[in-house]
């Protein structure tokens, strides 16, 4: 076996040195061209560039936090969930250790059915929970977060899952961008894996969130093409969140808000030093429902009901249609694309497939442990040593190669043919049938 | 029957029956004067007050007095007619009751007159002789808008102030114990932690600042939007129609287009949100807002008198089980009774006047309700206290009943007797004021002078009925320490 494969290497590099670097490109020409390029290069020019701003602005973020302290703004904590209640005390409790204190902490229990609401009643009774309220028949995330807002007070929103945990300066981290740029409408929170450890797929998962979502979304919101503020730690200003009349039905309520505030005219920034810790699916299986559900969205949301980004209009924004443009294309048409490309090479290059199969592989796992390396560097803080995926980056070409983009081609098709996330599980039915009724 | 009537009196079939109307002042020797009692009905406060007053009294001779009501309507207040014995629509009538009055009157001579030094055998024993002399043998707590707990049992309860009612539970739960009454459910009551009042405004309040003062929304969720908010945020100035603020929809059908998930109360205090509120029960007499979890919770209970519960009439309940024996400083009523009539020999041989006087505590109910029994046992050895430093100790003293001491004050004017007394009275109210301050004590007190021409007995009795009279002391000396 062994002996077969490195024959076909010899016949591989044979081949090259005989067609030349052209040839090489031409039957790789879906890894240099979209890969390489945008996933490496861009990161890698991104970040460092970061680095160098940070270095020279960081008397105007200390500025920016001083006055932030200074004025010690309320901050409404928004927690909406549906049987949470054995996390929301380890929650509470967690957020009295936050260096910022000037915080409401808001629960909101769409529609439970354990014991969620005696749990927090006993916690608001204690005081560590500032507002509770019960909706006795669930309404979905979107109107519990609504819900929680109708009450809030603060001038800015945190929205939290109950689930998480955060760093002890989380809050103040996520709020200090509004005193560094007034143009900023929201701010995403760095959301990172805390049972890594747990399976091979939380492995893998703590490997994405680290390098492909954590550094993307550095290197987006320095591009200014930021894009989804993730449920689990997302900071709004509340004027904006009132003006917009809060969240819309989901799923993927949270690439939603950000589109209106974009389209508003505020920025949207990623904060790599406020950090959240939290669990992730634990099985392939659950991890492909849950992705499923998030890749429904952007077919749901960017296609159809965000259409006008895209089209020329009075309220045209470059840096919206590129955001958009980007998302579409990295997403919805590579993933088309790299079916072209598995044709591509099927057709015309089908007596090496098994040789450009590994090739493909080496490239991907030698661009991923350089990745590894060198975006280490970059990262502020970080929840696991780099060291522990080391062995699993060979792995990861499988785990975005193959497993994501199968799970993410499925849900396409059915959201494109079917509109699958109406029937979705995760709304209830009533809201769901309303929202594919009006089209949104 | 013959049927004669003068003087606001009326004699049928043997008795006299005193008419008493509503310009007539209170006189308990005119009620212990007659055999019956005839109230002019025309005014149902001063029926009331006047049942209330009589039945409430501490002299047997008045306190179970038969009583009717003149009257051509019947008087609603189911208390009074409860303790009442009758009813007559014409003084015509008045020959009707007399077989009632007789019935009651021979009762009541067969009833056994004992004083007691106990507070709580005393109310047992007022009330047990009024239910055996009508023939009564249950007591039902009856529903009512003038008790100060809510429940009130006519023949017990009369004798408290509103404000001293919750004490009628505890001294029949003493009775029942003693095995007087058996007891049978009636309902449950909940009471003020403050003041044992029953007069509760339970009501919800803002879980932060307490106050009552809320408004209360539905909260609507609208589907295609996920809009929360109050009803009003639908409302337009232009038509009846309900229209979405975040999508302009109209609100068509509950259930499928939106629905209303939850109820919001907004403090109009603190302007706190909240579902949970809390209960709280605001106590109308003393104004204390109650946390119901502390409310004192009673069972009420209807009584029925046991045969041993009978004989008390009959026999005399001298101290429930709970109370203390003797009293340190004084002798027994009997033993008194008889060192009275050796000083009567005495002063038939001698030329010096000798007096008897009482000292009476005008609120004994309401000390003994707010002091309970044991610190109420403390104020009595207090006052025995200074009643020895101050007399003779030639002088002795005893029990009358539970709120009167009777004394003698031999060998002085009757005169400087009184005012002895009067002293000792007030020097003991503003002690009582330094030890017990929550409570203000009312004495009485009268000496008269003792004399040879009548017995002992009947002595006694003409000083006790004095006490009516009499009025209540002052502290004289209250400036000086103040
Ligand atoms: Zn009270
Ligand atoms: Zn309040
Ligand atoms: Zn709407």
């Amino acid at each position: 076996m062994i002996e077969a494969i490195s024959i076909e290497i010899d016949n591989f590099l044979n081949y090259i040195s005989e067609v030349g670097i052209s040839k090489l490109f031409r039957i790789f020409w879906f890894f240099f061209m979209f890969e390489l390029f945008r996933y490496l290069i861009v990161d890698m020019l991104a970040l460092i560039m970061i680095k160098i701003k940070r270095v020279f602005t960081k008397k105007y973020r200390d500025e920016a936090r001083r006055r932030f302290l200074q004025e010690q703004p309320l901050i409404s904590i928004l927690v909406p969930g549906k049987n949470e209640g054995k996390h929301i005390f380890k929650l509470a409790n967690s957020l009295r250790e936050q260096t910022y204190q000037n915080f409401e902490l808001i629960i909101v229990d769409d529609g439970s059915d354990d014991n969620t609401e005696e749990i927090c009643r006993s916690l608001k009774r204690n005081g560590l929970i500032d507002i509770f309220i019960r909706n006795e028949v669930r309404g979905g995330k979107a109107s519990g977060a609504n819900t929680a807002l109708r009450l809030a007070s603060g001038k800015y929103v945190v929205h939290l899952d109950a689930d998480c945990s955060y760093d002890m300066d989380a809050i103040e981290q996520i709020i200090i961008p509004f005193y560094e740029d007034e143009r900023v409408g929201a701010v995403g929170g760095n959301v990172m894996v805390r049972n890594y450890k747990e399976s091979l797929a939380t492995t893998l998962q703590g490997f994405e969130y680290s390098d492909a979502i954590s550094i993307g979304r550095m290197v987006s919101s320095y591009l200014g093409i930021y894009k989804i503020i993730s449920g689990a730690f997302g900071a709004f200003r509340m004027d904006v969140l009132r003006n917009i009349k809060g969240w819309d039905i989901g799923p993927g309520l949270d690439g939603d808000i950000t589109v209106k505030y974009r389209k508003l005219g505020y920025r949207i920034v990623f904060e790599d030093r406020a950090v959240c810790q939290t669990s992730v699916p634990n099985t392939f299986r659950k991890l492909a429902k849950q992705r499923l559900r998030w890749d429904k969205s952007l077919i749901r949301f960017r296609l159809r009901k965000h259409k006008d980004v895209m089209l020329p209009s009075e309220n045209f924004n470059l840096l919206n249609f590129l955001s958009f443009a980007e998302n579409i294309t990295y997403t919805l048409i590579l993933n088309i694309k790299w079916y072209v490309y598995v044709f591509d090479v099927f057709f015309n290059f089908s007596g090496m497939i098994w040789v450009i199969l590994l090739m493909n592989f080496f490239l991907y796992t030698m661009t991923n442990y350089f990745k590894l390396i060198f975006f280490n560097f970059f990262r502020e803080r970080k929840n696991a040593p780099f060291s522990y995926f080391i062995p699993f980056a060979p792995l990861m070409v499988f785990y975005h190669g193959y497993f994501l983009r199968f799970v993410r081609t499925i849900s396409y098709i059915k959201e494109i043919f079917f509109k699958a996330s109406y029937e979705d599980a995760w709304n209830p039915e009533k809201t769901s049938l309303k929202a594919k009724e009006i089209g949104i | 029957m013959k049927v004669s009537y003068e003087n606001n009196a009326i004699k049928s079939g043997g008795f006299d029956f005193g008419v008493i109307s509503i310009n007539d002042p209170w006189n308990s020797e005119r009620i212990a004067y007659y055999d019956g009692i005839i109230i002019d009905g025309v005014n149902d406060d001063f029926v009331r007050n006047l049942v209330v007053r009589i039945r409430s009294h501490h002299r047997s001779e008045v306190y179970l007095k038969p009583i009717f009501l003149l009257k051509n309507v019947s008087i609603k207040d189911p208390i009074i007619n409860e303790l009442i014995d009758g009813v007559v629509f014409s003084l015509d009538q008045v020959e009707f009751v007399v077989e009632r009055t007789k019935d009651i009157s021979l009762k009541v001579k067969e009833i056994l007159e004992v004083k007691s030094l106990s507070f709580e055998a005393e109310m047992i024993n007022k009330t047990i002789n009024l239910l055996v002399t009508r023939d009564k043998k249950q007591m039902q707590a009856f529903p009512y808008i003038r008790s100060g707990i809510g429940y009130f049992y006519p023949e017990l309860s009369i004798n408290f102030a509103r404000e001293d009612e919750s004490n009628v539970l505890k001294i029949l739960e003493m009775g029942e114990d003693d095995g007087l009454f058996t007891s049978s459910f009636n309902d449950r009551l909940y009471l003020c932690t403050n003041c044992n009042g029953g007069f509760l405004n339970y009501r919800e309040v803002c879980p932060q600042c307490s106050s009552s003062h809320s408004t209360t929304e539905d909260m609507v969720h609208h589907f295609p939007c996920a809009y929360i908010g109050p009803m009003k945020d639908f409302q337009n100035t232009i038509d009846d129609e309900l229209n979405c603020p975040k999508c302009n929809k109209t609100l068509r059908h509950i259930g499928v287009d939106y629905d209303k998930p939850s109820e919001l109360h907004t403090c109009q205090k603190c302007n706190h949100k909240y579902q949970d509120y809390h209960v709280r029960a605001k106590c109308i007499s003393c104004h204390h807002d109650n946390y119901i979890e502390n409310l004192i919770p009673k069972e009420i209970k209807n009584y029925t008198l046991t045969r041993k519960g009978r004989s008390v009439a009959y026999n005399g309940y001298v101290s429930t089980t709970r109370d203390f024996d003797e009293v340190p400083g004084t002798v027994k009523y009997d033993v008194f009774k008889i060192m009275l009539k050796y000083e009567i020999e005495r002063l038939r041989q001698n030329d010096y006047t000798s007096n008897i006087g009482f000292m009476h505590l005008a609120n004994a109910g309401e000390i003994y309700s707010r002091l309970g029994l044991e610190r109420q046992k403390s104020l009595i050895a207090e006052m025995i206290g200074i009643l020895r430093h101050n007399l003779r100790s030639a002088d002795f003293i005893a029990f009358y009943d539970a709120s009167t001491l009777v004394l003698s004050l031999n060998e002085i004017p009757t005169k400087i007797a009184n005012k002895i007394l009067n002293d000792i009275a007030s020097l003991t109210i503003s002690l009582m004021k330094r030890n017990f301050k929550t409570v203000e004590v009312q004495i009485k007190t009268n000496a008269i002078k003792l004399t040879t021409e009548i017995s002992h007995e009947l002595q006694l009795q003409n000083l006790v009925r004095t006490i009516d009279r009499t009025p209540q002391n002052i502290e004289k000396d209250s400036e000086e320490n103040e």
